[in-house]
């Protein structure tokens, strides 16, 4: 167990260390010349209009939603898959009521306008 | 060797996880509050994997720290302010609070040590999906199909909530 | 694996499905009312169903979810709890500015959550089962998107609410470290009486007291059923309660048969604040949804106090309190809304002159307010007969005698009320419009209140047969 894991960790602390060393790095060689351009936040090379917190839609919000209700979904329909063969016909028809049950979640979504980007 | 492996990657798994829980309630801005959320979230799905339940790792990964910590911070872009300092203050009373805390984790420690605990010699499961699956699909039927119908009741009421208060 | 046993929760969340369905085929400026129509027929159709299923005891895979008449006893309490609500509130949605099909589906998925409650037999199913039906209430209780304080009705339920789920939760994983189970048959094999289990068992019982509205769990209670649209506040104080009686019972007797030791003292302390509490602060209220909230509160208070009997008359005396609780409460609600419709707020002075409006709703909320204070010949006062006497032969004399006083007491409240119906002159001269389906509602929880009063023999029984079907007793 702890063996299969050892590598996870290996990427882990490789995937630390390295922002970390280019961040480093490019501290310690960069030539400071600051100046008033050079420290303004950069957007495109177009001044920034207003404050950066702004309101956003609730269509983001419902998209998100909708992603964690299909986001769970996926992890049962992942369980079904790997043991598909062994569960058998019972098991297909439950997760086919399951699938169904959120088709009319999404069907109801779809119509209310919750997929819509206006 | 293994032994001490695993204890120091506890040790080091539930710093991060408690470190990251009281940030989220001291921190005085909202969305650091959210993202040590996510971390949070992170150090319990490493302590998951130490207790050999790899596959609520991964789904405390993929749904915790991947979708829920998003859908609160998409919250919290929801609201309108013109910066982020001081979103998440305290509650008056960060005392009482502290002392009704304080009184639940002394609790919770003498009642751990006061329980006689009984330790499992079987193997932990080495195939945990099939495991789940199994169980799922055959004898926690009733609450998998109750879960459906609890996602769709949520689905259909963000959107009726979201969409009715949205145009008066 | 026998799936019939499902037929009538299927059944439900079915209806609930084809109304979503209907709902989004009709078009959109159609009023809903006919769906409305066909939730209470399908429903009506269910509890026909459920009638023929008394007797059955099986369950469903590993006894993880199982029937019997004790859970068939409960699935029609909430299922005519929802038909007379339904046949109460087609008015009220109709004045809804929209989503009035959600409205109905989503009640009907709150019931299947009650449903699923009372037939659970491990603590995974139960938290599902509470979880939809909290869930939907969530929803439920903010619908008045014009109104604030509707949504910050639903603000508070859903961050309360949340809370105390996940003191539920914690419990569970208590009771599955200290047992290794969470099938109750299973529990009650492994249960000891360690320092553990009780805390897990304490953390359990708490979430469940939040979701019956215990004081001191009930802060939530005023300020939602005040807030919420008056038919869910209808179901909260039925359904909502009466389920987490249901899951308490089973757990109580089967799961967690040996820390009845511990739990005799705690339930009787807290029973006897929350009838106290309950009375006491009922009597400053003058907005009606608030005082009935503390009434509630109140009644909740009395049916735990069967619980401490630990026996079969013990339980069916709850049993029988929470039917004619369920009848009482339609007719109170009923005519709030009503009258909600005719003044267009809920204090109690609206109420004035009702008997010259609408004598049969003024007999209605009358009947249904002195059965809640337990003055016979009403219902009420059969339901407390057994409630308490089973208690004093148990020793439980003060309890006893304590809810005997804060009865009444609470006459005087309740008789408030009346006093406001039959005394004061109507304030505003206008026709007074009761509709049809109302009207039936109103008629139904006046009549059956009665007769349980008059004659509590056929329920009495029904109530020993559901109480002696939880197989330890």
């Amino acid at each position: 167990m702890l063996h299969d894991y050892a590598n996870i960790g290996m990427l882990l602390v490789i995937a630390l260390l390295f922002p970390f060393l280019a961040l480093g790095a490019s501290y310690i060689i960069q030539p400071r010349r600051p100046g008033v351009e050079k420290s303004m936040p950069y957007e495109c090379g177009v001044d920034t209009v207003g404050t950066t917190w702004v309101q956003f839609r609730i269509s983001y919000f419902l998209y998100a939603l909708i992603f964690v209700v299909f986001d769970v979904e996926t992890i049962f329909l992942y369980l079904w898959a790997i043991k598909f063969q062994q569960l058998g016909l019972a098991a297909f028809i439950e997760m086919f009521v399951f699938m169904m049950v959120l088709v009319i979640g999404l069907g109801y979504a779809w119509n209310k306008g919750g997929l819509e980007w206006k | 060797m293994d032994d001490l492996v695993y204890t120091i990657a506890f040790y080091i798994l539930a710093a991060i996880t408690i470190a990251s829980a009281i940030g989220v309630v001291t921190k005085h801005n909202l969305v650091h509050s959210a993202l040590l959320m996510a971390l949070c979230f992170i150090g319990i799905s490493g302590l998951y994997v130490l207790l050999q339940a790899d596959f609520l790792a991964a789904v405390q990964i993929l749904v915790y720290s991947g979708a829920v910590a998003i859908l609160i911070v998409l919250g919290i872009m929801l609201t309108q302010r013109r910066s982020m300092e001081n979103t998440n203050p305290n509650s008056g009373w960060p005392r009482g609070a502290a002392v009704v805390c304080a009184l639940l984790f002394v609790v919770i420690l003498i009642v751990i040590a006061a329980t006689p605990w009984h330790y499992s010699s079987s193997m932990a499961a080495q195939d945990t999906p099939s495991v789940l699956a199994r169980l799922l699909f055959t004898d926690y039927m009733v609450a998998f199909e109750a879960a459906a119908v609890l996602l769709l009741a949520a689905m259909m009421g963000a959107i009726v909530l979201a969409k009715g208060g949205e145009e008066k | 694996m026998n799936i019939t046993l499902l037929t009538s929760e299927i059944a439900i969340i079915c209806l609930s499905l084809l109304i979503i369905i209907l709902d989004l085929l009709l078009p959109r400026f159609e009023t809903r009312r006919s769906l409305g129509y066909l939730a209470a027929a399908g429903v009506a159709g269910v509890f026909a169903y459920t009638c023929t299923q008394y007797g059955v005891s099986a369950t469903v895979y590993q006894g993880l979810f199982t029937l019997d008449s004790f859970a068939l006893f409960f699935k029609q309490i909430f299922l005519l709890a929802i038909l007379l609500t339904l046949l109460f509130s087609f008015d009220y949605v109709e004045g809804l500015a929209k989503y009035q099909g959600e409205f109905y589906a989503l009640l009907l998925l709150a019931v299947a959550g009650m449903m699923i409650m009372a037939s659970a037999n491990d603590l995974l199913t139960v938290f599902i089962g509470t979880e939809l039906m909290t869930v939907t209430f969530y929803i439920l209780v903010g619908y008045q998107f014009n109104s604030s304080k509707s949504s910050e009705a639903g603000m508070k339920y859903m961050i309360l609410g949340s809370v105390s789920s996940a003191v539920l939760l914690y419990g569970v994983s208590w009771v599955y470290g200290c047992t290794g189970s969470i099938v109750f048959e299973q529990i009650a094999k492994h249960a000891n009486t360690s320092l553990g289990m009780l805390f897990g068992f304490g953390l359990i019982v708490a979430g469940l007291f939040f979701k019956m509205a215990l004081i001191p769990f009930h802060m939530w209670a005023p300020e939602i059923y005040e807030g919420a649209p008056t038919p869910i506040t209808a179901m909260l104080s039925m359904g909502s309660k009466v389920a987490g009686l249901a899951v308490l019972l089973r757990m109580v007797f089967i799961a967690f048969v040996p820390m009845q030791a511990y739990w005799g003292g705690i339930v009787s302390i807290i029973a006897a604040i929350t009838m106290i509490g309950g009375t006491v602060i009922a009597m400053w209220q003058t907005n009606i949804k608030r005082m009935m909230a503390y009434s509630s509160i109140t009644q909740a208070g009395y049916m735990i106090v069967g619980l401490l009997s630990a026996d079969a008359s013990g339980i069916k005396s709850v049993l029988f309190y929470a039917m004619l609780y369920m009848f009482a409460n339609v007719g109170v609600f009923a005519t709030i809304i009503a009258v909600k419709k005719h003044h267009g707020s809920n204090e109690i002075k609206d109420f004035s002159g009702l008997a010259q409006q609408s004598p049969l709703l003024a007999v209605v909320m009358t009947v249904s307010l002195l059965s809640m204070a337990g003055i016979p010949p009403m219902a009420g006062f059969a339901g407390k007969l057994y409630v308490f006497s089973t208690v004093i032969e148990k020793g439980y004399l003060w309890l006893g005698l304590l809810g005997f006083v804060m009865s009444m007491i609470s006459v005087y409240y309740y008789l408030n009320v009346t006093k406001v119906i039959y005394m004061n002159e109507p304030c505003v001269q206008k026709e007074f419009i009761v509709s049809q389906p109302l009207r039936i509602a109103a008629l139904i929880s006046l009549l059956a209140t009665l007769w349980i009063g008059i004659y509590p023999g056929p329920l009495a029984e029904l109530a020993n047969t559901a109480a002696r079907s939880l197989s330890i007793l």
